[in-house]
């Protein structure tokens, strides 16, 4: 339906594309900065220059900081997975008051400001002796990612009729064997969501590992937040570049995929 | 072998997740309201100190205006957004709501990072006028209030569009276009008819954007300049420059209360499950 | 405070282990508990067996970077080569916490740290330090503001007045009062997130002659008077927070105008482009880095005594200050720094007279109040 073009909509449309390019400019901005031929910040003098690519991909530290921060971020969104999926089944089947209240038990990490968790999370993993390790970052990662697991995996059951798994029961299906044939299943879309989400939350997370991490531990985030704290350069662009381009393409590739425009 | 009973069952997948949240979550969480009572003597001497300080009073009140100002400008800009994508993108509606979420994944980090290229005395946005002619000297846009909240308000923004556009997306049209038909002018039609429907996607969403500003440190610490002492920075100024875990620690319960407070006032204008429970 | 590099972590991790060392006592953590956790926070890092001080072998520890690279080859192999006593630096930062925290749990594995005047008085009085052999120490190679019975001198750097003519002008700021003064000398000036070394410029820049400045600040009012000035100025004013936080923001010409350490200015004055840069150390704070030995260090007292002596030698100390900006603590450095530098030595008679001498014992009373007042005056 063709509608007649109103100044009340162009308002809108006009204020709606600005707000989007406020939204996406500045993040494009690391992409110039990343191919300057100076030394400094800035955008390129006379040509555009790879330099500070060369310069992340020779420098052990970033690398391995890249490295870091990868495969903690799978350990993490599969601990995340499992347990988050499993929990919000068990709250799913249970559905009652309890069950709410550990719902929200379990989304506390999102309202808690970090500096505040991360001085826990410190006082706490000194007693442990899991300051400056993996799995200190790793367990305290799963707990800030766990939230979005749960709630993704909760969101996708809300799909599913509860007397589906009830008939299952009453056919005779043990509590596992239905958790397997009928509630999975329909939980996947959730699991799906929830690992991407907690793979993000750990490969992004800073307050954290600025709080329990010292020396042995470096994470990409960290890596950034020393470079931008210790010395600017154009190295951080060309990381946060590669970063950016990262996320365009995966997605373009997810808009192409659900072309609905349900993102979210 | 006698059978559990199947709420039990149910009780065991619960239990892991929630035992480990609140062995490694909570109760180190809880730990932080003992330091503040002990460290470095017992009692409430923290506390008097906290409230007995003026810059902790100014860091409280920076950081509620800092919030504010944020919220405010999260609500109008996520609010246009919202509106379009849900009523006038048409085709270009999955571009839309992909450039909203597109910053959402790229990190808080590279975010500020952009805002200090483009902001900074000598960078893009200065350079940029200076050598066309607009200005003589540079601006000062970072390291101030204005600068932080310009950040914040990019960071942030995503965190309004998204519950306003799952409200706007339970909105049927049928009213709007009744009101028109009853020769309603459009402008009327939407402040009447459709505004006050979007009110909870509004409330999810300043809550949900006030919340997370509160305790924001990223931006504030990278773009402040020091001076924009936000109570997240001011906590780890506290343990990091004088070691002082007490006084940090009972800063960390006020933010932490002021956070709960902040939430629980909300609730009467918010539907908290669906804001934040079930909130997708 | 020890420049060279971001302090924070190390703090931080300072007083983790000063936590770890408290729960120890308290029995609330086994031995073995406080022994791993020492391990993990690198305070032991010689429990490994590769770094374990073995007799006759010293190891001396700084806080990283740059700043060990130099120690290691300027004081360390230089002494090597003399003796065959292999030296090895460890960057992992001493803090007061730390060297603390080793001496009780009785598994000393550092000779001798680089500490801080303040940190120096705590220590000795906590009796965890042993006292300076001045019989094989040379009281005459130091400063004598920097000779304590448990801690000797071992650099020196400055708060100076750091400025970008450039961005000035050339109209470049010669005293505190210029720098209080917006009208003439106009843009941002960046000062420390801490009332270290800046309260001393706010009260010269009163007019307060230079060896009154701490008599002034003694008093409420003092102090007060002080922090005003911060006041007055705060919206001119952009905080560093660490060594490399106040390089940036003239590197990257966020102000033109600081108080800065004179090891970052030394830095800085090679990066920047010629004529952008200029430090002063006009009414500048000095102050002192301090060896200290640990009880029971494994080297024993003589070895490390000796190593001390040895870094004593003036030349080294010039090969110091030309590498990383740091000031012989031996006057007698002064008269063999080339010409070009001596203007950026800190300890060089011209630049001695000039400067005050950082009051520990002020600081020890005063700082919290103080530091308290100062945030309240520049947050707004």
């Amino acid at each position: 339906m063709m509608q007649q073009t109103s100044g009340f909509r162009i308002f809108f449309m006009t204020g709606a594309w600005m707000v989007l390019a406020f939204l996406l400019l500045p993040i494009l901005v690391v992409i110039p900065v990343s191919l300057t031929d100076t030394s400094y910040i800035g955008l390129p003098k006379e040509e555009l220059s790879l330099q500070h690519y060369v310069a992340y991909f020779q420098d052990d530290r970033w690398l391995s900081a890249t490295w870091t921060s990868i495969w903690v971020g799978l350990v993490v969104a599969v601990c995340a997975t499992v347990l988050g999926t499993t929990f919000a089944i068990g709250c799913w089947f249970l559905s009652n008051r309890a069950s709410t209240i550990a719902r929200w038990i379990l989304i506390t990490p999102i309202l808690v400001p970090p500096v505040v968790q991360s001085l826990g999370f410190y006082r706490f993993w000194v007693t442990l002796g899991l300051i400056d390790t993996h799995g200190g970052v790793i367990l305290a990662h799963t707990l800030l990612a766990l939230p979005y697991v749960s709630i993704s995996v909760f969101a996708a059951l809300a799909n599913l009729d509860p007397r589906i798994p009830q008939a299952a029961r009453s056919l005779g299906a043990s509590v596992w064997q239905t958790v397997r044939a009928v509630v999975l299943p329909a939980a996947k879309p959730g699991m799906l969501t929830g690992g991407i989400f907690a793979f993000i939350v750990s490969f992004d997370e800073i307050v954290g590992v600025l709080f329990i991490t010292v020396r042995n531990v470096s994470t990409l985030p960290k890596k950034i937040w020393e470079g931008i704290q210790e010395s600017i350069d154009p190295t951080i662009a060309s990381v946060a570049t590669m970063l950016v381009m990262l996320t365009i393409v995966v997605t373009i590739i997810t808009i192409w995929r659900r072309r609905d425009g349900d993102l979210t | 072998m006698p059978r559990l009973p199947d709420t039990l069952r149910y009780w065991f997948l619960v239990l892991p997740a929630l035992a480990i949240m609140i062995v490694f979550y909570i109760w180190p969480l809880l730990g932080i309201w003992q330091i503040s009572l002990t460290e470095p003597t017992r009692g409430l001497d923290n506390y008097t100190r906290m409230f007995d300080s003026s810059a902790v009073t100014t860091s409280f009140i920076l950081t509620f205006r800092i919030a504010f100002k944020t919220t405010i400008g999260c609500l109008i800009l996520g609010y246009i957004v919202a509106y379009v994508i849900s009523n006038f993108a048409g085709r270009v509606k999955p571009l839309m709501v992909a450039l909203v979420l597109l910053p959402f994944w790229v990190s808080v980090l590279i975010r500020s990072f952009s805002w200090i290229v483009l902001l900074g005395r000598s960078g893009i946005v200065n350079d940029t006028l200076i050598s066309s002619g607009m200005i003589d000297s540079p601006l000062r846009l970072m390291h101030n209030e204005f600068g932080v909240v310009l950040a914040m308000i990019h960071v942030m923004l995503p965190f309004a569009v998204l519950p306003m556009l799952a409200n706007m997306r339970g909105i049927s049209g049928a009213y709007v276009d009744a009101a028109r038909g009853l020769g309603a002018s459009e402008f009327t039609a939407f402040a009447k008819v459709y505004f006050p429907q979007t009110m909870p996607g509004v409330m999810s969403g300043a809550l949900l954007v006030f919340v997370l500003s509160l305790g924001f440190y990223i931006t504030p610490a990278l773009l402040g300049g020091g001076r924009i002492l936000m109570i997240s920075e001011y906590i780890t100024y506290q343990i990091q420059e004088f070691l002082n875990w007490g006084l940090g620690s009972a800063l960390s319960v006020g933010l932490l209360v002021a956070t709960a407070v902040v939430i629980a006032l909300a609730a009467r204008f918010v539907n908290l499950r669906s804001a934040l429970l079930e909130r997708k | 405070m020890k420049n060279f590099q971001d302090m924070t972590d190390y703090e931080v991790k300072a007083d983790l282990i000063e936590i770890a060392a408290h729960k120890y006592r308290e029995g609330k953590l086994t031995r073995r508990g406080f022994v791993s956790a020492m391990m993990v926070l690198g305070a032991l890092p010689a429990l490994s067996g590769k770094a374990m001080a073995q007799a006759k072998e010293i190891v001396v520890v700084n806080w990283g970077g740059r700043a060990s690279e130099v120690l290691q080859e300027v004081m360390c192999d230089t002494y090597t080569a003399e003796t065959g006593i292999p030296v090895i630096v460890d960057g992992s930062g001493p803090s007061g916490g730390k060297i603390r925290a080793m001496v009780e749990s009785g598994a000393v594995v550092w000779d001798l740290c680089d500490s801080g005047m303040g940190t120096a008085i705590i220590l000795e009085q906590q009796g965890v330090i042993q006292p300076i052999d001045y019989d094989i120490v040379d009281r005459g190679s130091v400063l004598e503001q920097a000779t304590y019975k448990s801690a000797v001198g071992n650099y020196v750097y400055s708060y100076v007045l750091a400025a970008n003519p450039k961005m000035l002008g050339g109209n470049v700021p010669q005293t505190w009062e210029d720098v209080w003064n917006v009208k003439d000398f106009p843009g941002m000036r960046t000062f420390r997130k801490s009332v270290r070394g800046m309260l001393e410029s706010a009260t010269m820049a009163m007019g307060v002659p230079m060896d009154e400045v701490y008599d002034a600040l003694d008093s409420e009012d003092g102090i007060d008077a002080a922090i005003d000035k911060f006041r007055q100025l705060r919206e001119n004013i952009i905080v560093w927070g660490s060594g490399s936080d106040s390089q940036n923001l003239f590197l990257q010409e966020e102000v033109s105008i600081g108080n800065i350490w004179s090891t970052r200015a030394h830095l800085l004055k090679d990066q920047m482009d010629e004529g952008s840069f200029t430090a002063s150390f006009k009414g500048g704070v000095l102050a002192p880095g301090m060896w200290v030995v640990p009880k029971n260090n494994p080297a024993g007292s003589d070895e490390v005594m000796k190593f001390i002596a040895h870094t004593q030698d003036p030349k080294l100390q010039v090969q110091w200050l030309e590498a990383i900006g740091s000031g012989p603590a031996n006057p007698a450095a002064a008269a063999l720094v080339p010409d070009e530098l001596q203007k950026w030595n800190p300890s060089s008679p011209e630049n001695l007279a000039q400067q005050i001498f950082y009051n520990d014992e002020w600081y020890g009373k005063n700082q919290v109040a103080a530091e308290e007042k100062y945030i309240d005056a520049l947050i707004n």
